[in-house]
């Protein structure tokens, strides 16, 4: 049996609720909460959709760290486990907390292509090397879950900071040679919520469950915007 | 969300701590500046005679671990801020694990060797 302690919030107070589960082997802390869900407490809520790992939905605190539920395995755990919802989000419910404000700074950077050819009745094919896939391609395998955000020390401090998922999406596209909406980003990323304000504590890196790195893309980022400032000071 | 949130540390990992004791040392220089620029003010006397009192303070034996302290602090924020300048040039990004065991320890190296010295100046 594995003891299950969930921090919970009925919309008023929030307070630490413990379950007993019979864990067994392969057992994710998803399976274990909707374990909970079906036999202790219905009431109990938390996101939930792909249970893969791909769409993002469970990340929550898990023993301290922010992870997918679906991607841990109870016994990895000990016979404690730990579950609070993400940090640096608003609370809506047990473990489900705001995400709209997360997805609106997402939005924010204009995350696909731009380009001044976009013409739909004459579709163009846009060719790209393996080198030049090779420049973004890591960043594209982000899946908007949060932990980056939730671990972010600017984010704790400062809720309208754009955060390091929204600055790796506006990476992605500015490094991607198709696109041609770079100037555009540089001015969005810029601005006073955007990558001056990182700290590099790069614990956003250390967090995420699809290794996407984004510090690196912050950092990178950055350079590409100092350089976008500079050349547009000079006239270039 | 509020400036505490600079200071989570319970299953993060060691970047945490590296940017926590940045911060924290961060507030101690400045706090250390402020103090530095009040005691020169006191050159203001003409006579000397009261910086002459308050540097008898400071130099003394008693003194020296706040001196110690102080060049801790001192020490690893101008190492470790090196460290994270090479990084938000986006330069050895990919080692910033060995690069900060690296730093730590040039800075804890650093910081012994300067102690040794103060050590030996005020006579120990």
């Amino acid at each position: 049996m594995v003891e299950f302690k969930i921090r919970r919030y009925d919309g008023e107070k929030s307070y630490w609720q413990s379950f007993e589960i019979p864990a067994k082997r392969g057992m994710t802390v998803l399976e274990a909460l909707y374990y909970i869900k079906e036999n202790y407490d219905s009431s109990l809520a938390f996101r939930a959709s792909c249970r893969m790992g791909v769409c993002g939905s469970c990340a929550m605190k898990i023993n301290d760290k922010p992870r997918l539920a679906c991607e841990t395995q109870v016994l990895m755990l000990g016979n404690a486990v730990k579950v609070e919802p993400l940090d640096n989000f608003r609370v809506i419910k047990d473990l489900i907390t705001e995400f709209e404000g997360f997805f609106e700074k997402h939005k924010a950077v204009k995350p696909y292509l731009i380009r001044k050819d976009d013409v739909y009745a004459e579709p163009k094919e846009l060719l790209q090397t393996p080198e030049e896939l090779n420049e973004y391609y890591i960043f594209t395998l982000c899946i908007k879950c949060g932990a980056c955000y939730s671990v972010c020390p600017a984010a704790a401090t400062l809720d309208d900071y754009l955060g390091p998922a929204a600055m790796a999406a506006a990476y992605r596209f500015c490094a991607d040679s198709r696109d041609e909406g770079q100037r555009e980003r540089y001015r969005i990323v810029s601005s006073s919520n955007g990558v001056w304000r990182c700290h590099l504590a790069m614990e956003c890196s250390e967090v995420c469950p699809k290794n996407v790195e984004p510090a690196k893309a912050v950092q990178l980022l950055r350079r590409k915007t100092a350089f976008s400032i500079l050349k547009s000071l000079l006239g270039w | 969300m509020s400036v505490s949130g600079w200071f989570r540390f319970k299953g993060r990992s060691i970047f945490s701590w590296s940017f926590m004791f940045q911060r924290i040392t961060g507030v101690v220089l400045l706090i250390y500046l402020i103090a530095h620029l009040t005691y020169l003010s006191s050159l203001f006397d003409r006579t000397g005679a009261t910086y002459e009192g308050m540097i008898a303070i400071t130099v003394s034996k008693q003194f020296l671990v706040f001196d110690i302290l102080l060049v801790l602090c001192g020490v690893f924020h101008g190492i470790n801020g090196f460290r994270i300048i090479l990084h938000e040039f986006g330069i050895a990004y990919e080692y910033r694990k060995p690069l900060l065991a690296i730093f730590t320890v040039i800075a804890v190296a650093v910081w012994l060797y300067a102690s040794y010295v103060m050590y030996s100046l005020t006579g120990g």
